[in-house]
């Protein structure tokens, strides 16, 4: 029993920044179920100082987070009887989740969102979840972080109570829970066979093993269908055009990152001890992701609709390093997911910008606005081409680290079907480069409409874009020291 | 090793490109000096280097290396990207033409009055990456270059284009894009197949590199890589180095362009302004040609000698289907555009040849088409910039109303239809008679390329006629704006047209740098 306590005490001390997140949400939520009948002005200060709440204790967190991280992790600390896995990946990871929420948050403050407290509670325990999921080893604890990230997701995309927002809302919620009962069954289908939640153990190996590959394989993929829901990869994106189109922009970029970079890590932890074959299936998804979000975002005429479609395809990639299953595949799928944080960020900072300018996020309100803002024009083209994956950017590092990864694990393994998935998405970004280039291409290249008034910008939002756009082309330019410090991650 | 040069080439107009971008727009009459006075440094000191030149060896000079990027990639070894320059006889003659090409541009466009300051940016940024993509000899740092010549090119076309730019432009990046893909699959590939021998064994990890002197040597291949050349592996059922090398020439010759994958051409061309057309037929062709040489040919010498025949059969094709086309066209750009494939086609007949005379002559055919045909598309630009039309039917005996204009003419037809002492007589010649004397093309491949040589000098010489002979005539009334040569014109003109006459009574110019480069490099065949 002391025993028992002592290693909960223990727990908790190593966990002290994750419980902060709680901490602060139930102050949140305290704070504004007892200060009721507020002026604006003054309701709005309480927005504010909560902002800054919300900022400082992110600060902390990520500060925290770091110095654990820099202490060397030689022992990975299984916490709380084995249910929680605290290594120096997870750490990574939940540092890219803070960058992420800090930038997103940042990005709610200095476009000027008018959001109400609420938004700040339910976004702490939506990070809450994620940083929970990147320590997750066990398929219970997996699906209590998932569901508290999916509710919490489901909440933030209704928040501005519009018509066609609810209508998103409500589709988001049926998918999600739909494939949240897929992964459920999956799951007890796993657990079935091989008796254990633990899913890194040897024992889940060992007895998955024993069973017959086809079933499962039907199981496994089952079990990562509420995780490709997240990814919104196909056959589980269908809900993300619409969900993009309707939710205010921030929330979008969070959703677009955060919970992918989460779902990838408990992905590269299950197929690291995943003792069957599952490529095939694996390059299937990919194949049908990349090039369903590739042909879908040709006929788009509104961005953020777009750029939805885009991230399909990018979950496509995401997965190409983990269908690599070498150590170098899971480290490129890192790197990608790290500097797609940066890009897409970016990306919808950037159109929600422009929106500002023509209070629309239409293609065609584009017209001319790259002659008449030089800035939002280049940054459009350099973040465009990053999407793509062209030098002189980081996602041109980032795809070429992917596919040498599969290179690499195609030379090894002499399977065609590696080969295949390399050629084909290489070829796809020839045709994604068709619509992200659009963007650039109304604003350089078409003429502005005559009489149409643009809002101006103002310097911190430029500034705040520019932080991004330095990431994308330093990183490209000196990507050793993050690939360094990828390669020193720990899986547990 | 202590040589800044090659940087300089590459890094003065990437700097004068961030000058001219940030200059406020009040300096906007000073932004073609910038480009202008950029361009002819560069060229002063591509002259210098040229002088410099050891014609007597064949391995890289000039050579510049820095370590840029080392990737670990756990238990497979370290990947290893180098900043890594030189030159040989085989892209020297490339950073000359280059040299010459960006600075005629750079005079024509003057004539740009449209949004200067986003032009001259644009053009220098393109003249960077240009001489980048031909002194890099890092795969990567190649490729990096060559992906980068994209961007800029797509806005000059599409923003500064005629009529259909913009469908010119997006087909323009959108084929390249898929060539520089294949060579990104194939970059890929040999990379992960070769090990730099000297510093796997000071590191005592297997290092992956890109350096192009590493990769040509057969006893740096990886044993069990996939693109081995003593183990043939197979992909889906084709040896896997034949199938590298056709991802390659696919790739290069989109962007040479080679028949069945030049239909970008005649559109980009037709519709990019006239500088942008001078440096697309001076240059970028000749990059694709360049990767050809270096690269298809230079890292796969086994299956390039063995398939060399594909290669010839597509130059022969070209040179035929291009000269075909070009005597049905209209438009005088596009009749243009037409000989440029045709004439592309040549490089391919004489690289295939696998001899000295075929590939020097294959180099120098470059080199002097490069002139030939940034002065027919000045020619052209001259007509355009005078009454926005440029079908032959429209204009009738120029030669009475332009007599300058007429002399520059013939010696850009005549150059590019072969007359001895100019620049494409000894081209095609060579060429054609390195077709003849190699071992494993057919003689009837080269005399099939002779009928070509009889085509075009029936396009150029019916449309000198149909333009520049009889009475003086232009459509709708424009006799009085067909004035003659401005100062400009005639800088431009009357210089390349010196250069193309001293290149073709001194081949040696040209032949003298390569020589030793291309014998070194026979010897891998």
């Amino acid at each position: 029993m002391l025993e028992k306590l002592s290693h909960i005490l223990f727990s908790s001390r190593l966990l002290l920044p994750d419980l902060l997140f709680g901490v602060v949400f139930l102050a949140i939520v305290a704070t504004i179920a007892f200060s009721q009948k507020l002026d604006v002005e003054r309701t709005y200060r309480l927005f504010n100082m909560l902002m800054i709440t919300v900022l400082i204790s992110s600060g902390l967190v990520f500060y925290a987070l770091f110095e654990f991280y820099k202490q060397d992790f030689e022992s990975v600390s299984a916490l709380f009887g084995q249910l929680i896995y605290l290594d120096s990946i997870s750490l990574f990871f939940k540092i890219i989740i803070s960058i992420a929420s800090l930038a997103v948050l940042i990005h709610v403050w200095v476009l000027g969102y008018k959001v109400v407290g609420e938004f700040y509670a339910i976004f702490m325990a939506l990070v809450w979840g994620l940083f929970i999921m990147t320590m997750t080893t066990n398929w219970l604890m997996l699906y209590v972080s998932l569901e508290l990230v999916s509710i919490c997701s489901y909440i933030l995309v209704v928040f501005n109570k519009e018509k066609d927002n609810s209508e998103a809302g409500i589709k988001y919620l049926l998918f999600g829970a739909t494939s949240s009962a897929i992964m459920l069954y999956g799951i007890s289908l796993l657990y079935g066979m091989t008796g254990t939640l633990n899913f890194v153990g040897q024992e889940f190996a060992t007895f998955l093993s024993q069973n017959p590959t086809w079933i499962v394989q039907i199981a496994v993929f089952m079990t990562i269908g509420g995780l490709l829901f997240k990814l919104s990869a196909v056959p589980f994106h269908s809900w993300t055009p619409d969900v993009y189109e309707a939710t205010p922009t921030p929330i979008v970029a969070f959703l677009s990152i955060a919970p992918k970079a989460a779902v990838i890590l408990v992905l590269i932890r299950l197929f690291s001890s995943l003792s069957i074959d599952f490529r095939m299936i694996m390059a299937i998804i990919i194949m049908a992701s990349i090039t369903i979000g590739n042909f879908s975002a040709l006929w788009q005429t509104n961005t953020k609709r777009m750029l939805g479609y885009s991230t399909i395809a990018h979950a496509g990639f995401m997965l190409v390093g983990l269908l690599a299953t070498n150590p170098i595949g899971i480290q490129s799928t890192i790197f990608y997911i790290t500097t797609y944080l940066f890009i897409t960020l970016a990306a919808f900072l950037l159109i929600d910008l422009m929106a500002l300018k023509t209070e629309s996020y239409e293609l065609e309100s584009l017209r001319g606005l790259g002659q008449q803002n030089t800035f939002l024009g280049l940054a459009a083209v350099i973040i465009m081409i990053a999407l793509v994956g062209l030098p002189p950017t980081v996602g041109f590092t980032g795809k070429l680290l992917l596919f040498t990864a599969l290179w690499e694990s195609y030379q090894s393994s002499g399977s065609n079907m590696l080969l295949v998935v390399l050629i084909f998405g290489l070829l796809n970004t020839a045709i994604s480069i068709f619509y992200y280039i659009k963007i650039p291409y109304y604003m350089i290249f078409k003429e502005p409409k005559i009489g149409v008034r643009y809002y101006p910008i103002g310097f911190i939002r430029n500034g705040f874009l520019l932080i991004f756009l330095f990431f994308i082309i330093y990183l490209f330019m000196s990507p050793s020291g993050l690939i360094n410090l990828i390669e020193s991650l720990k899986l547990a | 090793m202590n040589n800044f040069l090659l940087s300089a080439l590459i890094f003065l107009p990437i700097a004068g490109s961030v000058v001219v971008l940030f200059l406020p727009s009040t300096f906007r009459d000073s932004f073609r000096w910038i480009s202008l006075i950029v361009s002819v440094i560069n060229l002063l000191n591509i002259l210098t280097l040229y002088n410099n030149f050891d014609r007597q060896v064949s391995n890289y000079q000039f050579v510049e290396q820095h370590e840029w990027i080392r990737m670990s990639l756990g238990n497979l070894g370290v990947l290893s990207i180098d900043y890594l320059l030189g030159v040989d006889g085989i892209n020297m003659p490339m950073v000359l033409l280059s040299g010459i090409i960006l600075l005629i541009g750079s005079i024509s466009s003057f004539t740009i009055e449209y949004r200067q300051k986003a032009y001259h940016s644009l053009y220098l940024l393109l003249s960077g990456s240009i001489i980048g993509c031909f002194v890099s000899i890092d795969f990567f740092l190649f490729f990096l270059f060559f992906e980068f010549m994209l961007l800029p090119m797509y806005f000059l076309i599409g923003i500064w284009g005629s009529e259909h730019r913009e469908y010119a432009a997006i087909k323009f990046f959108i084929y390249t894009l898929v060539g520089s893909i294949l060579i990104l699959i194939v970059m890929i590939g040999l990379s992960m197949s070769v090990k730099d021998p000297f510093f796997s064994q000071e590191m005592g990890r297997t290092v992956h590199t890109f350096d192009f002197r590493q990769l040509t040597d057969f006893n740096n291949f990886i044993p069990h890589s996939i693109l081995h050349p003593y183990e043939k592996q197979m992909i889906f059922g084709v040896p896997a180095r034949l199938f590298a090398f056709i991802l390659l020439i696919v790739g290069f010759g989109i962007k040479l362009p080679s028949v069945p994958f030049h239909t970008w051409l005649p559109d980009a061309h037709v519709e990019a302004p006239t500088p942008v057309s001078v440096v697309l037929a001076g240059i970028l062709l000749k990059v694709g040609a360049y990767g050809f040489i270096r690269i298809a040919y230079g890292f796969f010498p086994d299956i390039a000698y063995q398939f060399t025949y594909i290669v010839a059969g597509a130059g022969v094709i070209s040179i035929i289907y291009g000269a075909l086309n070009a005597l049905a066209q209209e438009d005088l750009k596009k009749m243009i555009a037409y000989s440029s494939i045709s004439h592309m086609g040549f490089v391919l007949l004489g690289l295939a040849s696998l001899t000295l005379e075929g590939v020097n002559g294959a180099i120098y055919q470059m080199f002097g088409h490069g002139l030939v045909s940034a002065m027919l598309f000045l020619v052209a630009g001259v007509i355009y910039d005078r009454t926005y039309n440029r079908l032959i039917k429209n204009f009738r005996g120029l030669s009475s109303a332009m007599p300058y204009f007429t002399l520059a003419v013939a010696v850009a037809f005549f150059g590019a239809l072969g007359l001895p002492t100019l620049p494409g007589f000894m081209g095609e010649f060579f060429t054609i008679l390195g077709g003849f004397q190699s071992e494993i093309l057919p003689n009837w491949v080269s005399m099939l390329a002779m009928l070509g040589i009889v085509l075009s000098a029936a396009y150029f010489l019916w449309t000198l006629q149909r333009m520049f002979f009889g009475t003086f005539w232009a459509n709708s009334n424009q006799e009085g704006k067909m004035q003659d040569l401005d100062f400009r014109e005639i800088v431009m003109l009357y210089s390349l047209s010196a250069f193309s006459i001293i290149i073709g009574i001194f081949p040696s110019l040209i032949f003298d740098i390569s020589g030793v480069s291309v014998k070194a490099f026979l010897n891998g065949f």
